[in-house]
């Protein structure tokens, strides 16, 4: 008796999360049912902007999602070469001490608030910007790629380095026997084997990136113009922090964010899922070896 | 309108984290206290003793952290048993609110229109404070020394990006793109701005949305290209940082803000139908004290009195 009751609790609780998301999923979606219909393919007209409040209002996400893709990737393509070269160099070329250590100050570095890295961006990336491209105003979309990049370092160091501590176990003592040298084994046999780690941990770093708000909210300008590298532009979740609690509920404005947001969800969905995937099947294949 | 409601207070929040944050950054910025932070004066007499109430406000989200804040402080240092619930959707929802009577008062960012008045029965308004709007640019631009204000045509020029540099503006200003800065184009300050300056014209596109006003003031004080406007309590705190820019050559400052010759500002009003309750005059009291109006001064806004 004692145990069933033990077995739904923790069956109910464990199931909170999941609905949690559908509860999330299904009323965002019920919100950007007006936008949806209403507009249908002006939501991503390109010869639109977003301009609700206009004289003849637009509502064209098109650049917002534009660049929401555009400063992920370049978060990602920033962070994952260097966040990739330091696991290496801290599962390779240090002592165990200082590689812990420094995993330690790794992880810190994701504790710290979004808010915090946004400040430092508008006063260190943003003033420097300006300075050094001569910018007459530094926010844009490469200071937003500079600041997530930051941002993201903890997550692909610490996902990355976690395949390649596993993968470093299976194939050290054969590397040893075999007197290799560390170059060697990292190039032909660690990068190689660890190919979907990388996959997953420059996955879930997207992920990540595209999600951000404050942060890239303070250093990229919220204009929601098409994005160029050292223009300005407006992340779906900058949009949203800005304008929804403005919006009048019910109006198309309102909807047309959640839609935005809906779009965000769903491809975060597949992409998410797309990292789990990878690292189970990744799991599995560590068990074969 | 309730989820709206909700919603508030969090963004208020992070709202007020990030101003706190960014006005760190404005480096000499050194804001004078606040003339209420001292002791509050009670609004009214502990003795007497009020019916259980709930008083309902609706309307203007610029007006509801102002009541909701006015609320929160009464509920602390007050036993009188009020309750009071804001909720907000704007200022039309405010007046539909008195007329289908679904709460007790409408709060408005604008003046009451005749045709709102007719359909509400014994008609009453309280002014609360007003909502004015500095123009500012950084003291480095030659400009400051060069001028004391703009007209409302130039400033229309700027912001729509029909001036695209300085030097289109005047050929003795350097070449530099002007950077127009403002906060969301669909919030309540940038509709004061629009309807008393703008009018029909659009804001340039790749114009600078600030998350915050105290962001907003900061990126004037850093980058000397930047123009924004700013809510005249924030920009009022930084103003050794900021030149203030007369508005077809009427400086704001609090005198013509109050006697109506400055341009950008809108009134704060509550209405109602009929004469208020005990408990309703005992909250009017409160927001017409030292307390509340002080308040009214911390949030941004214009004391009345």
């Amino acid at each position: 008796m004692k145990d069933k009751a033990v077995l739904y609790l923790l069956a109910s609780v464990s199931l909170i999360t999941p609905a949690i998301f559908i509860v999330i999923l299904v009323h965002v979606f019920y919100e950007a049912m007006p936008a949806a219909t209403g507009l249908g393919m002006l939501l991503f007209d390109s010869e639109g902007i977003w301009r609700p409040f206009g004289q003849t209002p637009s509502f064209s996400i098109l650049n917002i999602i534009l660049t929401t893709v555009y400063v992920a990737l370049l978060a990602v393509g920033i962070a994952a070469p260097i966040g990739g070269m330091a696991a290496i160099f801290l599962n390779y070329y240090t002592g165990r001490r200082t590689a812990r250590i420094t995993l330690a100050f790794v992880d810190l570095l994701a504790g710290v608030p979004s808010v915090i890295y946004g400040f430092i961006g508008l006063l260190v990336v943003v003033r420097n910007f300006e300075r050094i491209f001569n910018m007459s105003a530094g926010e844009s979309v490469l200071a937003a790629g500079v600041v997530l990049s930051v941002m993201l370092l903890p997550y692909i160091i610490s996902t990355y380095s976690e395949s390649i501590e596993k993968a470093k176990s299976k194939y050290d003592t054969a590397s040893m026997a075999l007197g290799i040298s560390a170059e060697y084994s990292v190039l032909k046999v660690i990068i190689p084997i660890t190919k979907r780690g990388a996959a997953a941990a420059v996955v879930s770093a997207f992920g990540r990136a595209s999600s951000e708000t404050i942060a890239v909210m303070m250093v990229i300008g919220n204009a929601p113009i098409f994005p160029r590298l050292l223009g300005r532009g407006q992340t779906i979740s900058g949009l949203t922090a800005l304008e929804i609690s403005g919006a009048e509920v019910g109006s198309l404005h309102a909807s047309a964010i959640y839609a935005a947001n809906l779009i965000m969800m769903l491809t975060l969905s597949v992409i998410l899922l797309t990292a789990y995937l990878l690292r189970r099947k990744l799991l599995s294949e560590y068990e074969k070896i | 309108m309730r989820k709206n409601a909700q919603k508030l207070p969090a963004i208020l929040c992070a709202a007020m984290i990030m101003t706190a944050m960014i006005g760190c950054a404005g480096q000499s910025a050194a804001p004078p206290p606040a003339p209420g932070t001292q002791v509050p004066q009670q609004p009214a007499e502990q003795a007497t003793i009020i019916e259980p109430t709930q008083i309902l406000f609706d309307g203007s989200s610029t007006l509801a952290p102002v009541i909701a804040t006015i609320a929160a402080e009464l509920e602390e240092q007050s036993d009188q048993p009020i309750e009071v619930f804001v909720s907000s959707g704007g200022s039309g929802q405010g007046v539909s609110a008195i007329i289908d009577q679904t709460a007790n008062f409408g709060m408005l960012a604008r003046e009451a229109r005749d045709s709102e008045k007719e359909q509400i029965p014994d008609f009453q308004e309280y002014l609360v404070g007003i909502d004015a709007l500095t123009v500012s640019i950084n003291p480095e631009n030659p400009l400051a020394a060069m001028r004391d204000g703009l007209t409302t045509e130039e400033i229309v020029r700027i912001f729509s990006g029909e001036y695209a540099t300085w030097q289109d503006f005047d050929p003795a200003l350097p070449g530099e793109e002007i950077v127009v800065v403002v906060r969301d184009i669909g919030g309540g300050a940038h509709e004061v701005f629009q309807t008393n300056i703008m009018g029909d014209v659009e804001v340039r596109a790749d114009a600078i949305q600030a998350p915050s006003m105290g962001a907003l003031v900061s990126r004037i004080i850093e980058n000397r290209n930047a123009i924004g406007y700013a809510s005249f309590g924030v920009s009022y705190q930084s103003r050794q940082d900021l030149a203030f820019m007369e508005i077809d050559g009427v400086e704001p400052t609090i005198e013509n803000i109050l006697n109506g010759s400055y341009l950008i500002q809108r009134p704060l009003i509550l209405i109602r139908s009929g004469q208020p309750t005990q408990a309703e005059q005992y909250f009017l009291d409160a927001i017409f004290s030292d307390l509340g109006q002080s308040i009214i001064d911390e949030i941004g806004f214009i004391p009345i009195s």
